[in-house]
């Protein structure tokens, strides 16, 4: 792998660069207290030391809402609408985020090929950004805060700047082709890296490695966490829809007026809502509120063959996120019992 | 466990008209005034023959049979009843519009809570009026109804959604989510977190895009509840109480527009015990 370092003072240019290589997008300040990943109009506006978004990454090749097809009923045809393949450039993804890409990856392109995810995907440029974890954070347990894939350039804080990692072709040449930006790194910027890395492992509330997790979870499915927490959901998806990984859609057909045709949507959905369980004939396989909110336990523990790592990325949205203030990890916690690593 | 009964009708193309009727009970008459002047008006007017939409046309029927029937408003008046019962008679699918009709409106806050003699001495004292009154309820309170579009006053996507899916001879599909998720989907930050502002996004039925919201106002929740008891009233009452709201704000606040909904008292009831 490359190493080479991005003075602090070179950052803005550098943002103007991959502003004009596409359309690039990043993290701002959206409120108060919320962040997300927005199109950078003026590169001053990126956070660089932001929490998390509010939406995860996952939206820019998988969008909430798109049209699949249009269908001509007279002729009886369909004409698919797969994206442009424009270049768009992500900035600032934290290392759980490039998991969870690389988990949505397994699905959409390894699994069953999705066009329309894998044509943007490939138009795709990731740029990683470390971070400090927050008391939210579980990535540690997760395998999750540190990436060695999935990223075309990673960015690790310095004092006086970043050393960037080179993931891909696509981030050498970025390098290549503008060295006027960039640096060979000293022994003070290893050092420097080598600090930043060990405070970070430092700072997470829980330590060790939750690989066991789903057994733990599968072992105890009828722990009285599940009742008494489903108790307060409020059932509005927040959590599946803040994740990195959730990937369940809806698609919805819509008839023009005159019944000449028409367009096939998709759109995020969630496991958390009645319909989601609801089959042909009216059966409901995840009739109650538990059996939604157990579902979610049980699916973001599951293990992805591809990242060797659970679907859950431990990226802290769905309870940051959580309007009714349930806490995924301490609940995890409680069922898995002395030595989770609280 | 009950199999969705789906009302039809047959798809028309080039062959027939489908009649459609807009009838008004006891409301603002806004949902009308979207339906008038929905962006494809004319196009509609083209596809469908219109043998009632008092806001379109003097030349309106109440007793014309129909394919599909649009009614605002809420039951309020004994002749709304009889209206009711009589566009019922005459339709083949009944679509209750907006709040009112859906699930009573504004005009039903106090259900539960003053019957109809107190309110009717507190507005006209000893006078007379020329209808005799009736606590105003949604229409499914009295006639079957086969579809539901909320909002006050509904979108105009989900009305041409409504329409479009019946000409094709389908159905719409039922939104069974709430306004929070598609708050989520909008982008916004969220405003219950942020700034404990008392919103009804978590228990009101989407289909709006998080109108209010989007506009940094907390949900008033105008769409009314999430079916199939989907609206958890009790984790929301807690989740309002751990901010520090009274009991009363709250019930009051979720009354609004949702005092018809079954499990309202009893969800709150699990938050704050019993009423005494």
């Amino acid at each position: 792998m490359r190493y080479v370092k991005l003075p602090k003072e070179k950052v803005c240019e550098f943002l103007e660069r991959l502003k004009s290589m596409g359309t690039l997008y990043g993290p701002k300040k959206i409120s108060e207290k919320f962040y997300d990943f927005r199109e950078i109009g003026d590169v001053k506006e990126v956070e660089f030391e932001y929490n998390r978004t509010i939406t995860p990454p996952r939206k820019f090749f998988f969008p909430e809402r798109e049209t699949v097809f249009t269908f001509d009923t007279a002729n009886v045809e369909i004409h698919e609408t797969l994206p442009t393949g424009n270049r768009i450039i992500i900035f600032g993804v934290h290392a759980c985020d490039i998991v969870g890409l690389r988990i949505m990856d397994s699905r959409f392109i390894d699994d069953l090929p999705d066009p329309y995810y894998q044509i943007r995907r490939e138009n795709g440029i990731i740029i990683g950004l470390s971070c400090l974890p927050d008391e939210y954070c579980f990535c540690s347990v997760r395998r999750t805060d540190f990436v060695d894939a999935g990223f075309d350039l990673f960015l690790h804080l310095l004092p006086d700047g970043y050393l960037v990692r080179v993931g891909t072709v696509t981030g050498h040449k970025l390098i290549e082709n503008s060295p006027e930006y960039f640096e060979e790194i000293s022994s003070e910027d290893k050092d420097n890296f080598a600090k930043f890395e060990t405070k970070r492992r430092s700072m997470f509330t829980v330590q060790g490695n939750w690989d066991d997790m789903r057994y733990r979870l599968e072992l105890h499915l009828d722990h009285p966490m599940y009742m008494r927490e489903s108790d307060k959901c409020l059932g509005c998806g927040n959590c599946t829809l803040t994740c990195p990984t959730c990937r369940c859609y809806e698609v919805k057909d819509l008839p023009t007026l005159d019944g000449a045709g028409g367009e096939r949507v998709r759109f995020w959905d969630s496991c958390q809502f009645r319909s989601h369980g609801l089959v042909a004939g009216g059966h409901n396989f995840r009739p109650t509120k538990k059996d939604r909110f157990l579902n979610r336990y049980q699916c973001k523990n599951a293990y992805c063959e591809t990242t060797t790592t659970a679907y859950c990325v431990g990226c802290g949205r769905c309870t940051y996120f959580c309007p009714a203030d349930i806490q995924f990890k301490e609940n995890l916690l409680e069922v898995y019992g002395p030595g989770g690593g609280a | 466990m009950t199999l969705p009964d789906h009302e039809i009708i047959e798809e028309c193309r080039d062959v027939c008209r489908a009649t459609v009727g807009v009838y008004v009970l006891t409301s603002c008459y806004g949902c009308q005034l979207v339906m008038a002047t929905v962006e494809k008006i004319m196009e509609v007017a083209n596809l469908v023959d219109f043998k009632c939409f008092y806001m379109v046309s003097s030349k309106s029927s109440l007793h014309e049979p129909v394919d599909i029937a649009f009614v605002e408003g809420s039951v309020s008046t004994e002749k709304d009843l009889e209206e009711l019962k009589e566009v019922r008679k005459n339709a083949k699918v009944v679509v209750a519009i907006g709040a009112c009709a859906v699930n009573g409106g504004v005009q039903s806050w106090s259900e539960g809570d003053l019957n109809y003699d107190e309110l009717y001495a507190s507005v006209y004292g000893d006078s007379k009026i020329k209808y005799k009154g009736l606590q105003a309820a949604p229409i499914d309170s009295y006639v079957k109804v086969d579809y539901f579009l909320p909002g006050c006053p509904p979108e105009e996507d989900e009305i041409m959604y409504f329409l479009s899916t019946f000409l094709f001879g389908s159905y719409p599909e039922e939104i069974d989510y709430p306004v929070c998720a598609e708050c989520r989907l909008e982008g916004n930050p969220c405003i219950l977190i942020e700034r404990d502002a008392p919103c009804l996004g978590p228990v009101t039925v989407a289909g709006c895009k998080a109108r209010c919201p989007s506009f940094n106002v907390p949900c008033i929740g105008c769409r009314g509840p999430v079916p199939h008891d989907n609206s958890w009233f009790d984790s929301l009452a807690l989740t309002f109480k751990n901010k520090g709201y009274s009991k009363d704000y709250i019930r009051e606040r979720m009354k609004i527009f949702c005092s018809f909904d079954k499990n309202l008292e009893e969800r709150l009831e699990k938050v704050f015990g019993r009423k005494k």
